[in-house]
């Protein structure tokens, strides 16, 4: 169950950069996955060139964030009027290239990057003995939750992306460039990621297709914590991460679809998601 | 020099026509009113004149400066604000954070103490959410946003609509108070009553064309013809 | 004017393209090897195509970007591959028939619990579903799908004729016969009533299912049918390899499949077929160059960022837009006189209005509200409203701002349901129907800002609704060739006429000039023969003379037919209405004539408020 926490955890910061970019730009980020991948190798080399695992985290929410910026200025921001369908296109195929980019620098062997060594052995939790590293992932997570929390509520820029949000040419009327605050909110989208990548790379291994998976379940999440939803990224997350962690402890071959089975009951029964707004098509 | 200048405009919704050569002028200190019946394109020159539309012909100046085709943000700040029709609160920040919101791009805003002076209602409501007001409070709040950035000119468009008599009374008393301040104002408003009670000159829009210019109180002396362009 | 519209034919549909298609098909294993591919790579790039051709059908020419095709690719081939391996049955055929109908069963519930949500949710949906039928294919149904090994031992086709189909150009043979076979329907369908509509639904869905369409059977159908073509082109593909491999259900099966479908040029039929050989093309030249090999996705996949960016329309979609530029009508001089009247100078002092003579409406009641309400949270939009109008009444909708005029107007197209009371319709209850229904019922409805197809022509707009009235909301045929349907096109001649829009039948809708797409506006309501015609500003946006024209357009049709209009334009109001509803603050202040109207006392406060409260301080 406890495994449900740490991976319900890591899909709700995933998540939740997907659901702040889909809010504010209205775009969804099929490259999503993608920059997760590219943060857990943006940390794994350094970790490599340093040997410390807070580099390692600070060097992958710093680098994706620079790299959201860049695919914000240089690519998104042509897409705002067009279509949908293009918009996911385009997301799509950044997310071939930085995949394949990954691929070609780094070779498709698996890589490893360690647990710190503050984090490393087991924790005897009475009920069962549990690495120590899983737990502090829950910290980790909570405590960028937090972050993000008082970024977004306690401070200007917050104000101006949660206004932004719910009306971006009002925001715009009352003097302040929204469109400055994009490339930071999709840089943020992106941090989250491959915050995610970096603080789970010890957990899994790290390979160019580790952010398939996780693409998809965050999709899972949005469906059924609602898209656009703070509380919805973080239920959704929490619950997608223990249906997996349940049914795997039930019957492994059917995990996944488990949680497939879920999402398409939401779908059935209330549509808009646990948090979402109704008829927001 | 007027502070704002309209200098024959034309604005298109895709490819209708919305306005067709309008022009108008506002002096510092006196309050306009832009009168019409709905359709006939008074905020559609609103949005023209906020940049959240470009007009495909014609000029604006503010100040003397050119503003046709800047983005809102700009023209905000010069010192143009709009107090949309739909009041556009932002419903899940509170009173407090729409009134900071406000003054962000300013350099030295109202603070909220002296919002809450003006506006005791206010006050009491501070740390509700935008969508948990009233209507007349949001009208209120929406006001009281543009205050915060202390602009130059503002535009009301409809702020009474739909708001209660007693309500509207109570905006007007301030409308009022802010025109005798100085405040310079362009004000829509269906009200005509209301509207020509605020101002000192008034300008008739129809069906886009811009067809009178005059003072409330020639307007009053011709009946008749408020009825053909206002009435039915 | 009363004479017969003429009826003016489309050009007849020309086999050029199936007879191109058979001779590519003849030439290409004997001209591949010159392009540096084998008979194999032949097969798979027809085997994509054909999986492609039903991929275009969805997100081509329907717009549903769906990113799970490949659950009904690895479904049809396990089916196919499990019957012939187990084995239950030689006869391929019967196989591949088994594979097809099981994605398609597969396609309807993965579509329909997909289509509950429309545009981007749609897209993660399906790329989620995708991945639940790789999981159950890698997993639980292990046994029967080999798991991570797939299927060996797929047999060569043959047909039970008494010759195995084993020799490579045997195998290609086969594939072509069932890619052709794939093509021809599938242009068929494009070009036909069922076709037709689902071009409409990718231009405007919206529009789509006000004239009487029932978009969401149109959605469900076509995604079943790009299902099948999935399913047959996964036995295929187990077939050429003699192998099913699990890879058919990955992630990037779906996605490569969209990316050749683009490169190519979505909405050609080809496009995934030419995508697949540059994707196949790529591979292998890349791969020789020294340094790049090991780069040549990530290549591709900068293409296809840049491709999407700059040249959406991909290869073939290029070719044809060039093609139609190069064969395209010059539009008339009349489109130059419409632009100049619309810098006709401002509105003069204007006529006193003549007084109208009306006749007496005696007929029945048609259309009638009854306590119609709408509320909104604590707002009462409209409030207890009853009308009724008679046959053959023009009916005005007049007040000023936020009288709940668009509301009301709203709750009698049935695009919103009111919080209380009825609609009736000849006396039916229609109230809650939706907007599909009440059309098919005979009460149509023109927007205030145009909804037309802008990628359609004139006649291929006037086409939709007229299928819909001819056909009603769900018409799956997808043989017929739409362009030959007399009834279709009698119903079509007649709206072009009504709105003397005939001698731009041919016109693609978006180089109208404004004046004629507003009349294609009204043209598209009327196509559907309605009964009752709702009308939102028809005037909107235009210039005196052109309201002028609208008046008289309106005059013309409105003999004989029942219009509600909502208007501002109090000209045009005393030009055509026969009777005059005043609502302001959702309440019905005052009914009746023009005349009446004018002279109302409460109308005068509505509008211009009431002297007395507001002297000034």
């Amino acid at each position: 169950m406890f495994n449900g926490l740490t991976l319900g955890a890591l899909l709700v910061i995933v998540a939740m950069g997907l659901t702040i970019i889909f809010g504010a730009l209205g775009v969804v980020n099929f490259a999503h996955g993608a920059l997760y991948a590219v943060g857990a190798y943006a940390g794994f080399v350094a970790y490599e060139y340093t040997g410390s695992f807070v580099a390692a985290m600070a060097a992958g929410a710093a680098f994706l964030m620079l790299v959201g910026i860049v695919i914000e200025r240089g690519l998104i921001r042509l897409y705002y009027q067009r279509p949908k369908e293009d918009q996911i296109l385009v997301t799509f195929g950044v997310g071939i290239v930085l995949v394949e980019g990954l691929r070609a620098i780094f070779g498709g062997l698996n890589r490893n990057l360690p647990a710190p060594s503050w984090a490393g052995g087991i924790v005897n939790l009475r009920v069962t003995l549990y690495p120590t590293y899983r737990i502090d992932v829950l910290a980790i997570v909570g405590l960028s939750l937090v972050l993000l929390y008082f970024i977004l509520y306690r401070t200007r820029l917050g104000l101006i992306v949660r206004a932004g949000i719910e009306d971006q040419l009002m925001v715009n009327i009352l003097g302040i460039n929204v469109t400055r605050t994009f490339m930071t909110v999709f840089g943020l989208g992106a941090m989250a990621a491959g915050f995610a990548g970096v603080i789970n790379a010890p957990i899994v291994t790290v390979s160019p297709d580790m952010g398939a998976d996780v693409l998809v379940q965050s999709f899972v999440v949005i469906v059924i914590g609602g898209v656009g939803s703070f509380w919805g990224a973080v239920v959704g997350g929490l619950i997608a991460g223990e249906i997996l962690s349940l049914a795997a402890m039930i019957e492994p071959a059917y995990s996944q679809v488990a949680l497939f089975a879920v999402m398409a009951l939401v779908l059935i029964l209330r549509p808009q998601g646990l948090f979402g707004v109704q008829g927001r098509q | 020099m007027s502070l704002l200048e309209v200098d024959a405009i034309n604005t298109y919704y895709g490819e209708a026509h919305a306005l067709f050569d309008v022009s108008m002028r506002v002096e510092p200190h006196e309050v306009v009113a832009l009168l019409g019946r709905n359709g006939a394109g008074k905020t559609t020159t609103f949005k023209t004149m906020m940049g959240v539309m470009a007009p495909k012909s014609g000029a604006i100046r503010f100040a003397g400066t050119p503003i046709q085709g800047l983005p809102p943000y700009k023209i905000a700040r010069l010192g143009l604000q709009l107090v949309p029709e739909e009041r556009r609160i932002i419903g899940g920040l509170t009173v407090e954070e729409n009134l900071v919101l406000a003054g962000l791009s300013v350099p030295k805003p109202w603070p909220p103490q002296r919002v809450y002076e003006m506006f005791p209602r206010l006050g009491e409501r501070s740390r509700s959410r935008g969508r948990d007001l009233s209507g007349g409070e949001q009208q209120m709040l929406a006001i009281a946003r543009a205050l915060v950035r202390e602009p130059q000119l503002i535009l009301l468009d409809e702020p009474f609509e739909g708001l209660a008599p007693l309500i509207v009374q109570d905006l007007l008393r301030i409308c009022r108070k802010l025109a005798q301040e100085g405040q310079t104002i362009v004000i829509v408003e269906q009200n005509v009553q209301a509207a020509l009670s605020l101002a000192k000159r008034c300008y008739i829009l129809n069906n886009g064309h811009m067809v009178y210019e005059g003072t409330p109180a020639e307007l009053r002396a011709d009946p008749d013809f408020m009825h053909r362009h206002l009435g039915i | 004017m009363s004479t017969a519209p003429a009826i003016t034919r489309p050009r007849r549909r020309t086999p050029w393209p199936e007879l191109g298609m058979v001779a590519f098909l003849v030439a290409f294993p004997y001209a591949i090897p010159y392009l540096g591919g084998t008979i194999d790579t032949a097969n798979r790039i027809l085997d994509w195509g054909l999986f492609g051709l039903g991929f275009d059908l969805l997100f081509g020419f329907t717009g549903l970007l769906s990113f799970g095709q490949a659950a009904f690719f690895g479904a049809g081939g396990f089916v196919a591959s499990y019957l012939l391996t187990a084995p239950v049955t030689d006869n391929v055929l019967l196989a591949l028939l088994a594979g097809t109908v099981a994605a398609a069963i597969f396609g309807a519930i993965v579509g329909y619990l997909s289509l509950r949500r429309a545009g981007i949710y749609f897209a993660m949906l399906t790329l989620a579903f995708g991945e639940m039928f790789y999981f159950l294919d890698i997993s639980p149904l292990a046994r029967w799908t080999g798991g991570e090994n797939g299927l060996a031992g797929v047999p060569t086709p043959h047909l039970g004729l008494g010759f195995h189909l084993n020799t490579p150009l045997g195998v290609y043979a086969f594939i072509a016969v069932l890619f052709f076979f794939g093509f021809w329907f599938a242009l068929r369908l494009i070009h036909s009533p069922f076709g037709a509509v689902l071009r409409a639904i990718r231009d405007n869905g919206e529009r789509t299912a006000a004239v009487g369409h029932a978009v969401a059977k149109y959605k469900l159908a076509v995604f079943v049918i790009a299902a099948a073509y999935g399913g047959l082109a996964g036995g295929l593909l187990g077939l050429l390899q003699g192998f099913m491999p699990p890879d058919a259900f990955y992630l990037e099966t779906s996605g490569q499949l969209v990316v050749q479908t683009v490169i190519g040029g979505a909405g050609t039929l080809i496009g995934p077929m030419v995508g697949a050989a540059v994707w196949l093309d790529l591979y292998t030249v890349l791969q020789n160059i020294a340094g790049v090999g090991a780069l040549w996705q990530m290549i591709l996949g900068v293409i296809f960022v840049v491709l999407v960016t700059v040249f959406r329309r991909g290869l073939c979609g290029g070719a044809v837009l060039l093609w139609r530029r190069a064969t395209a009508v010059p539009p008339p001089p009349e489109a130059a006189a419409e632009s100049a009247m619309r810098s006709e100078p401002a509105v003069s002092a204007p006529e006193p209005r003549a007084p109208i003579v009306r006749p007496p409406l005696t007929g029945p009641v048609v259309l009638a509200t009854r306590n119609l309400t709408k509320r909104y949270g604590g707002l009462t939009a409209v409030d207890d409203v009853s009308f009724e109008l008679r046959e053959g009444e023009v009916r005005a909708v007049i007040g000023p701002n936020g009288a709940g005029k668009s509301t009301f107007f709203n709750m009698l197209a049935n695009v919103i349901p009111p919080s209380a009371g009825t609609i009736e319709f000849k006396g039916d209850d229609i109230t809650g129907l939706g907007a599909t229904r009440v059309c098919q019922l005979g009460i149509a409805k023109s927007f205030q800002i145009n909804q037309i197809f802008v990628s359609l022509t004139v006649r291929e707009n006037l086409r939709i609704p007229a299928i819909a009235r001819t056909y009603g909301s769900f018409h799956p045929s997808m043989l017929k060739t739409v362009g030959d349907d007399a009834a279709v096109n009698a119903r079509i001649a007649e709206a072009a006429a009504a709105v003397q829009l005939t001698d731009r039948l041919d016109t693609p809708a978006a180089a109208l000039a404004y004046g004629e797409k507003r009349r294609l506006e009204i043209g598209l309501a009327l196509a559907t023969q309605p009964q009752v015609l709702l009308l939102d500003e028809p005037t909107a946006g235009m210039s005196p003379a052109e309201r002028a024209d609208t008046v008289r357009l309106l005059k013309r049709i409105g003999a004989g037919m029942t219009i509600v209009i909502v208007e501002h334009d109090m000209d045009v109001v005393f030009g055509l209405a026969d009777c005059i509803t005043v609502l302001f603050n959702g309440r019905k202040i005052a009914e009746g004539t023009p005349e009446a109207i004018q002279a109302n006392p409460e109308v005068r406060v509505a509008y211009l408020g009431s002297q007395a409260a507001h002297e000034p301080a």
